[in-house]
């Protein structure tokens, strides 16, 4: 039995078309270092050669494999949008909870850390850290995002909890003598859980701009391979110019095409959500 | 014996981010409550009536003035335990029977969380349960186990009034309990409140707009208008001498079924 | 003399190959220049009835069967397009009962007027909007609130735009569905007090008012209409109603009223006991016989016809004799 709510979301064609572009970019950085094992990090042919069928996407200035390179760099970028998406909504649906369930002292203090952490670019953070230390991990690149980029949720999460409190049926729980953990846990947070998941969608495809966006600038990962690497060597070494196309079209398309997929995926859920939300 | 004392009881709500302007919801109200006593507090929607039951139901703080029940301050009970007391004594139904209950679970839920403050009374919860939905007049099998969207709004205010029914308090607050609920009807779930005052001694604030309900079922009426009590007295004297002029004001405009309206 | 007609109306909702037996058989006329109430509990058939009554019918609800006939044409065969065009609004307008939400709320009220009386009539939206503001000047609304959003209005005020905007073309029926229900009494006298303006100011003929509360009625209808479980089992003037109730079940409705006043105290409150019938499958003989404290064995194997009792009375009950 396929339980109704599948069946709604079948319906849903922009859900459909961005889950299917999500999914396949996912499947080819899944399945595709597997199925065509190149090493993307070392020489294997000529240097920057057209696609050809011995290299399909060619290869870069020091002969690497572009293809193997993309399916890598697809790989990369996800688990570091999985991983700095994740971080971000661990913090920002805590501060978020916390300081609209709390209210008083504690709200004020945690809304005074969001503004500051708000007004903190990740790019700054990322100087500074650059500047220490010399080697840069895929993980260490996730967590710099993840703990820049979570003030919006926290406010977000924050209204949410105000007009979910003075839901009488937090009061009924309340008045059942249950403890403020219950209440977040079985009142409040389960009537968010759509809401979260939107919000981890648009952090996720956030996530692996930022990726790109610190990569361009050189502040990205030192070892290792992204999609934000792909295209920092290739703008670095005038791919553009030169037109390699080969080297930066296919890690932009498909940086895009995660990203405005997922951003597409969060406005049909916002879509199948909201008039439930206002009609029950 | 007088269980719940309300002394100089004051709400202001603060509103605005930057011009911050101050609304004066409850006014230095002062009422007491005895045992087995039926008090309708009557008022229009914004008169303060609601934000005085949350008050008394310790779920709103009040700006100043105290709160008393069975002699201990309401608000300066912490402990876990004695909040449990506390609602296990004092308990409420609200007005939105919508906003009552958590769209995401079954209606069984408000009431079996009922024995969260009862405790483990080696009863069977289950046909405890059953005979308080019979007893509001609800066919268990009909409404156990559904979600409160497949409910009617009366249904599901007699669930809540069930839920009292389970607990057995000492006081409850009644905001419009039976306002969704068919006017042909209503008499029934109304007998309930009585039954408990009764068996059990139980005291009831009725918070309602409807004098015709505050005219049958209390003792004592308390006119509440714009924050302040404004006229208080049993049910005879507040409606055929009263003395404040919302109070006249009101009694013209409810529709009687034996007196037409001056005019119409 | 009738402006309304309606006979042996029957209208059933279709769902999953059954039927739910809303408005079965019943037949309901309203006379020109009268106020007709309609009473009954929730789920009675009320709200389905007056929106058929107007051949405001749409999937899964199907008029099944009768004729509608409203200021001489029978509507029960006209198309919906038709009836757009000829008789909604212009003829018969309602007041639904969510009418309170049934205001856009990024439309200013002023924009939602010229919308639809755009599409209403040849009019240019200058003459809507002076139309409009000479309404709202003879029915005491200010002409400032065409300038407000919905949200700015309280609930009253929203419920009494509604009601002047859908009388704007002086519709010979004006059909109103619970219109004071979630309102505080004064308030609800407001609401009132606009609907029988209208109908002294002769800007509609004549009114059906459903409400579940009698007292409202008492107030302004002239006739009053009670309706069970799809059914109507008594009409008759609105004193007959109140003082000699000859159904049961009418006789349930008003005992259980709550008002304020000596004669209810006296005479004490009462409720009917058990909720109304599941209309997927409503009891045999007369609907009312599992909740009727008079009920014979007559009662649940034969359907009662209805009885003219008097000159514009009439019962369906089997037992009517002995409550004269």
């Amino acid at each position: 039995m396929i339980p109704p709510i599948v069946m709604d979301l079948i319906k849903i064609k922009k859900l459909i078309i961005s889950l299917s572009i999500f999914l396949a970019i996912v499947l080819a950085g899944l399945i595709g270092p597997i199925v065509y094992p190149v090493n993307p990090v070392v020489m294997t042919g000529p240097i920057e050669q057209p696609p050809s069928s011995k290299y399909p996407l060619g290869t870069d200035r020091w002969g690497r494999d572009v293809l193997a390179q993309l399916l890598h760099g697809i790989r990369n970028s996800l688990s570091i949008g999985l991983t700095a998406a994740a971080i971000s909504l661990a913090i920002g649906v805590t501060i978020g909870v916390v300081s609209g369930f709390k209210g008083g002292i504690t709200e004020n203090s945690l809304m005074l850390l969001t503004d500051v952490v708000y007004a903190l670019p990740s790019i700054l953070l990322m100087m500074l850290i650059a500047a220490y230390l010399e080697e840069r991990n895929p993980f260490l690149v996730s967590i710099v995002i993840g703990v820049t980029s979570w003030p919006w949720v926290a406010r977000a999460v924050r209204s949410q909890i105000l007009s979910l409190k003075t839901r009488e049926f937090i009061d009924m729980s309340r008045m059942a003598g249950l403890g403020d953990l219950r209440i977040m846990f079985e009142d409040l947070l389960p009537n968010m859980a759509s809401y979260i998941f939107m919000a981890f969608v648009l952090l996720m495809s956030g996530a692996m701009i930022a990726e790109a966006g610190l990569s361009m600038i050189g502040l990205g990962v030192t070892r290792g391979i992204s999609l934000g690497i792909i295209l920092y060597w290739a703008q670095l070494l005038e791919a553009v110019r030169r037109a390699l196309w080969w080297w930066f079209i296919p890690p932009g398309v498909c940086l895009v095409a995660l990203a405005t997929s997922l951003l597409l995926l969060s406005t049909a859920l916002d879509e199948y959500f909201s008039p439930r939300l206002r009609g029950e | 014996m007088v269980i719940l004392e309300v002394e100089n009881l004051t709400k202001i709500y603060v509103v605005g981010l930057l011009r911050k302007k101050e609304i004066l919801a409850v006014n230095n109200i002062s009422f007491r409550v005895s045992e087995k006593e039926f008090i309708s507090l009557v008022g229009e929607s914004g008169s303060g009536k609601t934000t005085t039951a949350r008050m008394i139901l310790r779920l709103l703080k009040p700006t100043s003035g105290s709160i008393r029940f069975q002699g201990r301050d309401v608000w300066s009970l912490k402990k876990m335990e004695d909040l449990k007391w506390y609602w296990r004594q004092v308990h409420g139904i609200f007005q939105d029977p919508f906003a009552s209950y958590n769209p995401l679970y079954r209606i069984d839920r408000v009431l079996n969380q009922v024995f969260n403050l009862i405790g483990d009374i080696g009863a069977d919860r289950e046909s405890l349960i059953r005979e308080a939905l019979k007893e509001v007049g609800l066919r268990p099998d009909e409404v156990l186990g559904r979600y409160p969207h497949e409910l009617s709004g009366g249904q599901r205010q007699r669930i809540m009034v069930a839920r009292c029914y389970l607990l057995k308090p000492r006081l409850i607050l009644a905001d419009e309990p039976v306002s969704m609920i068919d006017a042909s009807t209503r008499a029934g779930v109304l007998n309930l409140f009585s039954r408990l005052r009764d068996e059990y001694g139980t005291s009831v604030i009725f918070i309602t707009h409807d004098l015709g309900l505050a005219y049958y079922v209390s003792d004592r009426i308390m006119i509440m208008y714009r924050g302040e009590i404004v006229e208080e007295g049993s049910p005879e004297e507040v409606m055929e001498n009263p003395q404040h002029p919302y109070t006249r004001k009101l009694r013209e405009d409810v529709p009687l079924l034996y007196r037409k309206w001056s005019g119409f | 003399m009738t402006l309304l007609e309606a006979e042996h109306v029957k209208a059933y909702y279709s769902i999953r190959n059954s039927y739910v037996k809303a408005v079965d058989d019943v037949s309901l006329s309203v006379d020109r220049g009268a106020i007709l109430g309609l009473a009954g509990e929730s789920g009675c058939g009320k709200s389905t009835l007056v929106n058929t009554l107007m051949m405001n019918i749409r999937p899964p609800l199907r008029l099944i069967d009768g004729t509608i006939v409203l200021d001489g044409i029978k509507i029960s065969e006209m198309s919906r397009s038709k009836l757009k065009k000829d008789v909604w609004g212009i003829l018969v307008s309602i007041v639904p009962q969510s009418a309170l939400n049934a205001l856009m709320p990024t439309k200013k009220i002023v924009d939602f007027v010229k919308d639809i009386f755009h599409y209403h009539t040849d009019m240019s939206r200058a003459e809507i909007v002076s139309m409009v503001r000479k309404r709202f000047e003879e029915l005491n609304l200010s002409p400032e609130i065409l300038h407000l959003y919905p949200h700015e209005l309280s609930g009253g005020m929203k419920q009494r735009v509604v009601i002047a905007i859908s009388t704007l073309l002086n519709p010979k029926l004006l059909i109103v569905d619970e219109p004071t229900s979630a309102l505080d009494v004064s308030t609800q006298k407001q609401v009132i007090k606009l609907l029988v303006d209208l109908h002294r100011a002769k800007i509609i003929e004549s009114m059906v008012f459903v409400t579940h509360d009698l007292a409202i009625l008492r107030q302004i209808a002239d006739k009053i209409a009670i309706m069970y479980a799809g059914k109507i089992v008594e009409v008759a003037s609105t004193d007959d109603i109140l003082y000699t109730p000859l159904h049961p079940y009418t006789r349930g409705l008003v005992n259980a009223v709550m008002t304020p006043e000596s004669e209810v105290r006296k005479r004490g409150i009462t409720f009917i006991a058990g909720e109304p019938p599941n209309l997927l499958n409503p009891p045999s003989g007369c609907r009312f016989h599992p909740r009727c404290p008079y009920a014979k064995p007559i009662c649940k194997e034969v359907e009662p016809p209805i009885i003219e009792v008097r000159d514009d009375r009439i019962v369906a009950c089997h037992l009517v004799e002995s409550f004269m």
